[in-house]
């Protein structure tokens, strides 16, 4: 509708029936609770009956809420709303029509606190010493806290319950837990020590905690101006893991736990799912890193399947590069590839995590040779190989994601560099590299995000605002902003790494995020990620 | 001056002492083994002070230590000259590690292996960069 008839129609319309028919309709409203009066930072989140799609607004200052334009169309809508120690005490759903539709939330105090807790708050709740607390950075990978603190196992009963999921493959969720094929040793005495932790921080010894349950601040000011879409995928068991968009616009995923690469349409919701050649059926399925090649192909590391997947987006179809016999034994994974320079001498990376070790397909051959780059560090310390980038040369960043370290294979003499972070125990795990040769990572175990200038192998490191946050993965967008994400919090962290200036986004749902993605084609930018506890892909879109 | 050779020599034997102790192999978190690391199987770690003609520390040095047999370790040194590098494989004879210091705006002049009581000892290793 042009301007000048517009108003015109719409002072008609005003004078008639009070609505604006140069605006969408939309969901407006207020959220109050008894004890607090008018709330800021309760994400109210609204899912039209039978649509895989829940979009999700934050109260301002004044605890009111309003939903793009737009973005709703009529239906009938469930409400939820998320705000730590609170329920929605009603209205339960919305009905819009064609107008703006007006409501009043509700919120009582929550009657199970521990329920609403995330591991974050977990982590900072419970008493004991970082070194007790470390080992439990791993359990975030299959399950939250919640299986931990509400068990009622003491000492001696959770030593084989431990043992037990040291077993199952990493590619394991709840909702489809899978064993390994080649057994994993234990270390006992861990073991013990952990479980004996475990065991003064759960239910073991009463119906409730014996230490103060401590939770995170409610969002309030930028925190607030945001947009958060979840996008929910037709089963349980999809493990949305590495997240990215194409030039269309489309969104791609690659399914931890299950043997598909997932294409969402963000418009309607509508998933396809594109099946990969399965090649060891006794074997845990799924895949884990999601790269773009230098012709805009996707690439799949395909875990315990073992070996590397190209699907051409053109044709639609997988070009399976399968490892030969006498490396593909029981316990080979394949976590990571990088393809991205792949163009500079037809060589794509990949790692072995069960020897610790790169690999280096040859695109003619189809041969892969094994590079050991910590041959020549001392024996008995844990390395893996993580998040890798290539620069134009096709020379390898790695991420050391076992130890505190950065790698560097050199493309042509395939010789290796060490460079030790800053930070010790650091555990650094994935990378992206922008065009001016800086590798941003996230230092997983120490809380960190963190930049190393390939030129003058220099590092810089920067502190997460939140503790206990771990940081998956970061990824820095075109404004210089870096965005990050992790198995922990249910935050997004947006951080200016030039001022210091951080936002932390709260998501509407508990969210175990890993590979983060930024849509730099849009204004503002837009987030990508998925849940891969959750069956979801999460986009968040900043109103600033 | 003899004072501060004195000086110099007191602080260096403290702050080796005190990089002897933090140059020790860390304890990482060992996965899911919920495990500690074991540092058994390795070689001497090595530590050092990078100055410049002067005496004065030299922050921000690019250390490299390269075993003959293969790759390298690059750290930097800190604001009073001082780096560290865990210890490498112990098959590895640290007389083989090539240890080098540089700097933009600097020349390496000297590099000056001191030598171990015991061979479990870390290994120090100073280098003296020269102002171009």
């Amino acid at each position: 509708m042009k301007p000048a008839y517009c108003l015109i129609a719409a002072a008609f319309f005003f004078a008639l029936v009070g609505a604006d028919p140069c605006r969408a309709q939309t969901l407006t409203g207020s959220v109050a609770s008894a004890d607090e009066g008018a709330m800021e930072g309760v994400l109210v989140s609204a899912q039209n009956e039978g649509s895989p799609i829940t979009v999700t607004v934050v109260s301002d200052g004044a605890g009111r809420f309003r939903f793009p334009d737009g973005r709703l169309s009529p239906g009938h809508y469930a409400l939820r709303i998320r705000a730590t120690g609170y329920e929605l005490d009603g209205p339960q759903s919305a009905e819009l029509g064609g107008a703006t539709a007006d409501i009043a939330i509700k919120l009582r105090k929550a009657s199970d606190l521990a329920a609403q807790l995330t591991n974050t708050e977990w982590f900072t709740s419970m008493p004991g010493t970082a070194e007790q607390k470390r080992p439990l950075i791993e359990c975030m990978s299959c399950h939250t806290f919640a299986r931990i603190v509400r068990s009622t196992y003491d000492a001696d009963a959770f030593v084989p319950v431990l043992k037990r999921m040291a077993q199952y493959a990493n590619n394991t969720t709840q909702a489809r837990v899978q064993w390994r094929v080649a057994a994993r040793d234990v270390n006992d005495e861990s073991v013990r020590k952990l479980a004996a932790y475990l065991a003064t921080v759960n239910l073991s010894r009463g119906t409730t905690w014996n230490y103060e349950l401590q939770t995170l601040p409610r969002p309030k000011g930028r925190a607030t101006h945001v947009v958060v879409t979840e996008y929910d995928l037709p089963r349980q068991t999809i493990a949305p893991h590495d997240v990215r968009t194409d030039r269309d616009g489309k969104v791609w995923y690659s399914d931890f736990v299950e043997n598909f690469l997932g294409e969402l349409d963000p418009k309607t919701g509508a998933l396809k799912e594109y099946p990969i050649p399965v090649s060891k059926a006794a074997f845990p399925a799924g895949t884990l890193d999601l790269e773009a090649d230098g012709n805009g192909n996707l690439w799949l590391a395909l875990m315990f399947q073992t070996g590397l997947a190209r699907f051409d987006m053109t044709s639609k179809t997988f070009k399976i590069f399968p490892l030969p016999g006498d490396l593909n034994d029981d316990a080979m994974q394949q976590s990571m590839v990088m393809p991205g320079s792949a163009n500079a001498d037809g060589e794509v990376w990949t790692n072995d995590v069960a020897r610790q070790s790169i690999m280096r397909l040859d695109l003619k051959t189809g041969a892969y040779e094994r590079i050991d780059p910590f041959a020549f560090l001392a024996k008995g310390h844990t390395h893996a190989p993580y998040g890798m980038a290539a620069d134009p040369d096709n020379n390898l960043y790695f991420m050391d994601f076992g130890g505190e370290a950065i790698g560097r294979v050199d493309a042509k003499t395939l010789a290796p560099t060490i460079f030790p972070t800053p930070t010790e125990k650091s555990r650094p795990r994935r990378t992206t590299l922008d065009d001016q040769g800086r590798l941003w990572f996230t230092e997983f175990a120490a809380n960190k995000l963190a930049l190393f200038d390939i030129k003058a192998e220099a590092f810089r490191e920067w502190d997460v605002p939140t503790p206990h946050t771990y940081p998956y993965d970061v990824f820095r967008d075109r404004n210089g902003e870096l965005w990050s994400g992790g198995m922990a919090s249910d935050h997004v962290l947006r951080f200016n790494p030039q001022s210091g200036m951080s936002v932390e986004y709260l998501l509407p749902r508990p969210t175990n995020i890993r590979r983060v993605f930024v849509d730099n084609s849009t204004h503002p930018v837009t987030f990508w990620a998925g849940n891969n506890h959750g069956a979801e892909i999460l986009r968040l879109e900043p109103l600033d | 001056m003899a004072f501060n050779r004195r000086w110099l020599s007191v602080a260096s034997i403290a702050v080796a002492a005190v990089v002897m102790m933090a140059a020790a192999p860390p304890v990482r978190s060992g996965g899911v083994n919920f495990g500690d690391d074991s540092d058994s199987n390795d070689g001497p770690s090595y530590f050092g002070f990078v100055r410049d003609g002067d005496g004065s520390p030299v922050g921000g040095a690019r250390v490299t230590a390269a075993p003959q047999a293969g790759g390298s370790l690059v750290t930097r040194s800190n604001s009073m000259g001082i780096y560290k590098i865990p210890g490498f494989a112990k098959e590895i004879d640290p007389k083989t590690v090539g240890i080098s210091c540089a700097k933009d705006g600097y020349t390496q002049s000297n590099v000056l292996r001191r030598g171990q009581a015991d061979a479990k000892d870390p290994v120090e290793v100073d280098c003296t960069l020269q102002k171009q």
